[in-house]
């Protein structure tokens, strides 16, 4: 095997490249991590930073480059368990523990300590073994406790757990704090501290910059596939890693990033709502035909808000007033007003997929295919061909299964289930996640061209250009309270972005001051 | 042809008709007015069952309380006519309404408070078999009386047994009520994808809720139907029937995980069970090899009907 000469480095990524069949997701990109620092990785959604983990990590191969870990040069496909032997571990965002098994039993799953001679588990020495491990790092933890009756935070110290009896070297985290209260969120950060003085490194990523500013030793930051730079521990700050990530951008120059004026009808007025532990206080107006971006982190409340306002959770206090009048949102009454809601995640949400595309387009609209219980088919698949033809569905067969049409697609059917009814308002939660730009080009004409016909729109999206590009008018949400309002005036990717980073934005504060 | 044959009803019948004419040629006896007559007239108790016990199948769960329920129906319409000397006809809609209310009941614990279908109607299997011991004395009582009920199961009309207009009065309604109504299309939607029927406004436990009391309701119209024809009602007179009417339903292309299934289908389903039965009887096979052989049909069915479109499927989805 080769060898490389510098000692300091555990992690050594070169000319690293992969395109998935066309467009490029990593390109060229040099990354290197050394022996007992906290590096984060930072960058937009899409700009490759998942991808980079999973080459890493062996749960995909790259097309070019050199890996070296450990002064080892990597073959160039490997698995996970390859990787996972050479001490290179992934706490995973959707944990990977199993609930009916003690914490003991998952740490040593299927590496559980036997009795001489036989292939049964020696319990005591088993449960012992991780009580000792816990104990080594103080984690608040009995090695007997059953997965079901640990909270998030806890059950993320399990894998980092699992993770160092393996002897981990590296540690990847991905977004560990989506889900975490503050205080957890502290806890974990005193515990990748300890890890650090351990000699292991962490890789972490995450949306929140505040945690990569008090964390980081070295940020990478990550656009478009490539890296921009990486910053030593005294350049890290918040505000200069906003403006590698979004870099300059065409969109800068066009014009439609300047928000119009907006005028028209209030359609919905929200005042004080608050939903307790989700979001606070929040208030604001929604106009005929405006589009109402909404940005902020993931886990600022966006998705939260609009489920309460489509009327699929409950709130605790505030009111919200439809059409001039006091309204009391549930799903019935909302797709019956007129209010329709694209849901965060197709597959899950949004559609059916064993059953055909005029059945998906149907089943919002029973009312108008069958006004008295009995389907009238004519409707049904008039209906069908209608939604297919507005949003240009392919394969524009009505009788194909919704699960076998492409991302893209299925996003379009979930669009046209509301296109083919009257609207008033459409909530949409990220709509153009994994789906391919040409499908994107077309979702964006026809939220356009919605709002030309008067329909409002709120839009919650965590793609930047996507709302600066569409809005009218942006609120940004930062831990469940609206943080900012964009409205008549040039926003850009990145004033968004250090809005819901809460970065006090000094360029704004001149601008009052030259009005 | 190879889009009626995509369709699964079509392509049970087609199996179904290369199955006849098998037969045909194997016995001269098969192609007979009286023996399919007889074949039929066999599956009508399963077909009549399984018209209701489809709909908890579609919303991805399942009813196996149907042998008691069946059985304990018998028991409590011979004891409203012929013990309390109610009327026969207010006897049936008594009996019929009690059983849309046990379906209620197990479709409340299942919608409400989520306990999986398989234990709640497994649990409903044994109380209500034992609610039948309790009414029944834990005896096998004969019915003789009233002639009109007793004609229910056992008269004639254009030279067919009766039982066979009720079952496919009940396919019929049980297929109608499934494809063409918005119902129907809701309970599709549920056993699809109960999230995103959800937000296109379906009430899922309704759903849930009407699907079991439908369940509940066809059950006791099949115990109706077999009391009257066999004119004698005990505890165990259906236990087990539930696998059959299942069995029947898997072969008809219902989805075993829900959201998709054909009440038709499932008839077709039984059908081609009766007729495999009937071969191997009129081919003097001995009937301890019938299982053999009507198990390996079933596999057979399920590996046509289910194995490789749901086995693309899940694969995309651990993806």
């Amino acid at each position: 095997m080769e060898e490389s000469d510098n000692s300091d480095v555990l992690l050594e990524c070169k000319h690293i490249a992969k395109s998935y069949n066309g467009p490029i997701v990593l390109d060229n990109v040099d990354f290197s991590i050394k022996r007992g620092e906290i590096h984060s990785l930072v960058g937009e959604n899409g700009a490759g930073k998942s991808t980079l983990i999973k080459i890493i990590t062996g749960a995909a191969d790259r097309n070019s480059g050199e890996i070296w870990f450990n002064r080892t040069k990597l073959p160039m496909q490997y698995t996970r368990k390859y990787a996972e032997n050479l001490g290179i571990a992934v706490i995973y965002q959707e944990l990977s523990l199993i609930p009916g098994m003690t914490i003991a039993q998952n740490i040593y799953l299927a590496k559980e300590p036997l009795f001489p001679r036989t292939r049964i588990v020696d319990k005591k020495k088993l449960n012992a073994t991780a009580q000792e491990l816990i104990e080594r790092y103080k984690f608040p933890l009995k090695s007997t406790d059953l997965i079901d009756t640990l909270s998030i935070a806890q059950r993320q110290l399990v894998e980092i757990l699992k993770a160092l009896s393996q002897n981990a070297s590296l540690v990847i985290m991905d977004e560990p704090t989506s889900s975490l209260t503050q205080k957890e969120a502290e806890m974990l950060f005193g515990i990748i501290r300890m890890l650090r003085q351990e000699g292991i490194s962490v890789l972490y990523i995450s949306h929140r910059l505040e945690e990569v500013y008090a964390l980081s030793d070295r940020v990478t930051v990550l656009r478009d596939g490539k890296v921009v730079s990486v910053l030593g521990k005294e350049e890290i700050s918040p505000s200069e890693i906003i403006r590698l990530m979004i870099g300059h951008r065409l969109e800068d120059n066009e014009v439609r990033h300047s928000l119009p004026k907006v005028k028209g009808d209030v359609v919905l007025e929200v005042n004080h709502l608050t939903s307790i532990g989700k979001f606070t206080d929040i208030s604001f107006q929604l106009h005929r035909g405006e589009i109402l971006g909404v940005g902020g982190l993931v886990g600022s409340g966006r998705t939260e808000l609009v489920r309460v306002l489509y009327g699929i959770d409950p709130f605790d206090s505030g009111t919200i007033s439809f059409m001039g009048n006091v309204w009391e949102p549930s799903v019935r009454a909302s797709i019956n007003a007129g209010i329709g809601l694209i849901p965060e995640e197709r597959r899950l949400q949004g559609i059916l997929a064993s059953q055909t595309v005029t059945r998906n387009i149907g089943i919002t609209n029973l009312d108008h295919v069958a006004p008295r219980g009995v389907v009238q088919k004519k409707t049904e698949k008039k209906l069908a061909y209608e939604g297919i033809r507005l949003l240009n569905i392919k394969p524009s067969n009505p009788d194909a299964l919704a699960g076998t049409l492409s991302g893209g697609n299925q996003q379009k059917l979930v669009l046209a289930k509301w296109l083919v009814r009257e609207l008033q308002l459409i909530l949409i939660d990220e709509p153009t996640v994994g789906i391919d730009i040409g499908a994107k080009e077309e979702i964006y004409e026809h939220i356009k061209s919605l709002s030309r016909q008067g329909v409002s729109v709120i839009l919650v999206s965590s793609d930047l250009p996507e709302l600066t590009r569409l809005s009218n008018r942006v609120l940004v949400l930062r831990k469940g309270r609206i943080i900012r309002e964009f409205k008549e005036c040039v926003i850009t990717s990145e004033k968004i972005l250090r809005a819901a980073s809460g970065i006090l934005e000094e360029q704004d504060e001149k601008d009052i001051i030259n009005k | 042809m190879k889009k009626i044959l995509s369709i699964s009803e079509f392509r049970l019948a087609f199996i179904l008709l290369v199955l006849m004419g098998v037969l045909t040629v194997i016995s001269p006896r098969f192609l007979t007015f009286s023996n399919l007559t007889n074949v039929i007239w066999s599956v009508c108790f399963i077909g009549i069952l399984s018209s209701g016990a489809i709909y908890p199948r579609i919303t991805g769960g399942i009813d196996l309380s149907l042998g008691s329920l069946a059985a304990l129906s018998g028991i409590l319409v011979d004891l409203f006519m012929n013990r309390l000397g109610i009327n026969w006809i207010i006897a049936i809609v008594f009996t019929i309404v009690i059983g849309a209310l046990i379906g209620l009941f197990s479709g409340f614990i299942v919608a409400k408070i989520k306990v999986p279908a398989f234990v709640v109607t497994m649990a409903a299997k044994t109380y209500l078999y034992g609610i039948a011991l309790v009414v029944s004395n834990g005896g096998m009582l004969a019915i003789l009386k009233p002639k009109p009920f007793i004609d229910i199961g056992t008269g004639r009309m254009l030279n067919l047994p009766n039982p066979i207009y009720i079952m496919l009065f009940m396919v019929i309604a049980s297929q109608f009520l499934l494809k063409k109504t918005a119902f129907g299309r809701k309970v599709m939607g549920v056993g699809s994808n109960e999230v995103a029927a959800k937000l296109s406004g379906v009430d899922p436990d309704r759903i849930r809720l009407i699907s079991y009391s439908i369940s509940g309701a066809a059950t006791a119209v099949g115990g109706i139907v077999l009391a009257s024809l066999t004119q004698q009602v005990f505890a165990a007179a259906a236990s087990g029937i539930e696998l059959d009417v299942m069995t029947a339903l898997v072969i008809g292309g219902t989805s075993p995980t829900g959201g998709r299934g054909s009440v038709v289908g499932g008839l077709l389903g039984a059908i081609m069970v009766a007729f495999i039965i009937n071969g191997l009887n009129l081919m003097n096979v001995p009937a301890p090899y019938h299982p053999i052989v009507t198990g390996s049909v079933i596999l057979m069915a399920l590996l046509i009907n289910e194995g490789n479109l749901s086995f693309k499927r899940q694969s995309r989805a651990t993806l």
